[in-house]
């Protein structure tokens, strides 16, 4: 709308223009209208998950898959089957378990989503694994990485990443925003995306048939644990504190999520391919 | 027997996660016989009251305290954080000492790689990433999966922020 109103206004302009600064005016209002098109254009699909990739194989140069294919494939179906019920269900979602004894999860742009060791074997049943995988495919559905990275970027990255310079794989252009990208994992996105994740999440949860309250369960048990513990040190820096989630759920959730309990199933499959592992 | 080993596990791990777990009301709560909003009321604890949580089913959590034992609602509950040191339980430590090998278990804090600064310096690695790729599963492999554990789609619309509901 905003660049419909720019476009006339430039024309306008150039119209009423004296003819010899015509053709000068003309063009360099096209282009200023095009860079602005650009920057407010949203990262097409294809690109988001290019970009997604390059992030998801440098946090993997952090800390490789850990090594379980049964345990990779379960959190793969739990994952799955979550995102079948956003409104991305298309995206090529894929869910790994980073080998760490960290405690923390990571969503990448276009539907990679990783847990690490450290925190699955904190987790008590499907339900909590599946709230905290519900949270981060938000953060995908919701594109707050690409807002993270537009916003902190400086505005030639921007609108190099939105341009047409993209689409030639070797572009620097990639390179510099996978960079960046990944760089965004240092510092948290907005705290109000981490709220969202939190209110979006166990909605997504229970429409799958899980209990609401597993990420509740596991904001409580991050409230007890002790934030000397330094496996917590970088999710404790990049989210707001469990306490003022756990203070918003309260009153998002009410009396809302009372009717819904997963069936015993789901803990029976979760402890013979989880429990294992601790 | 392998199932019972696990559930025998499991139970040890999911004791081990709430037992003696010290929290406190955050309002006038009332302790239910059951977990469900109708059950008998059992008593009415006052906000601030110190509780023990005992396990967890759904959104309420098991507890006793000093004037009575039964089920909280979970989000009328904070931890008393200074009193636990959750992942620091004996259990978890003695499960720890079995894998003695694997990564990150037994060196040293910082060189777990997933610091601020390793996230900083990290470089890309595309062989995890295939191998990431291989264990992606699709739709219908999903929904079969849920159909295993009777899980059952539900609807529910997104909720607003809290502060304009």
């Amino acid at each position: 709308m905003l660049n419909r109103a720019m476009l006339f206004f430039c024309l306008t302009l150039t119209l009423s223009c004296p003819a010899y600064a015509l053709d000068f005016d003309f063009t360099k209002a096209l282009d200023v209208v095009k860079k602005v098109q650009q920057a407010a254009k949203p990262l097409e699909e294809p690109r988001e998950i290019e970009l997604g990739n390059g992030i998801a194989a440098n946090l993997l140069g952090a800390a490789p898959l850990f090594n379980d294919n049964d345990v990779q494939q379960y959190v793969n179906k739990v994952g799955r089957w979550l995102s079948l019920q956003t409104e991305r269900p298309d995206l090529p979602w894929k869910f790994g378990i980073l080998e760490s004894s960290d405690v923390n999860a990571f969503a990448t742009p276009g539907g990679t989503i990783f847990i690490t060791r450290g925190l699955l074997q904190k987790l008590n049943n499907e339900s909590e694994l599946a709230g905290v995988l519900a949270h981060e495919i938000v953060h995908v559905l919701r594109k707050h990485h690409l807002a993270a990275l537009q916003k902190e970027a400086r505005m030639d990255l921007a609108s190099d990443l939105l341009g047409e310079a993209i689409k030639d794989k070797n572009n620097p252009a990639l390179e510099k925003a996978i960079k960046a990208g990944t760089e965004v994992y240092a510092r948290g996105l907005d705290k109000n995306d981490e709220f969202e994740a939190d209110r979006m999440g166990i909605v997504i949860a229970t429409r799958a048939g899980y209990d609401p309250y597993g990420l509740p369960a596991v904001l409580q048990m991050l409230d007890a644990s002790n934030a000397q513990d330094s496996s917590l040190a970088l999710m404790f820096k990049t989210h707001p504190a469990p306490r003022d989630r756990l203070g918003l759920l309260d009153k998002t959730m009410d009396h809302r999520f009372d009717a819904y309990s997963a069936p015993t199933q789901t803990d029976e499959r979760f402890n013979s391919e989880v429990a294992r592992q601790k | 027997m392998r199932y019972l080993t696990t559930l025998f596990l499991f139970c040890l791990l999911a004791a081990s996660a709430y037992a003696d777990q010290a929290a406190y009301t955050v309002r006038s709560t009332e302790i239910k016989q059951q977990p469900y909003s109708d059950a008998p009321t059992v008593a009415t604890l006052s906000e601030k009251t110190s509780v023990n949580i005992l396990s967890r089913e759904g959104g309420w959590m098991k507890i006793s305290s000093g004037q009575g034992n039964g089920w909280v609602k979970m989000l009328s509950l904070r931890s008393n954080s200074k009193a636990t040191k959750s992942g620091d339980s004996g259990l978890q430590s003695l499960l720890n000492a079995g894998r003695a090998d694997s990564r990150g278990v037994t060196v040293a804090t910082g060189v777990r790689g997933l610091s601020e600064e390793d996230l900083k310096n990290a470089r890309a690695n595309p062989r995890e990433l295939e191998k990431l790729q291989r264990y992606a599963v699709d739709k219908s492999q999903a929904e079969k999966f849920a159909r295993g554990a009777k899980l059952k789609t539900q609807q529910m619309d997104y909720l607003p922020p809290s502060g304009n509901s």
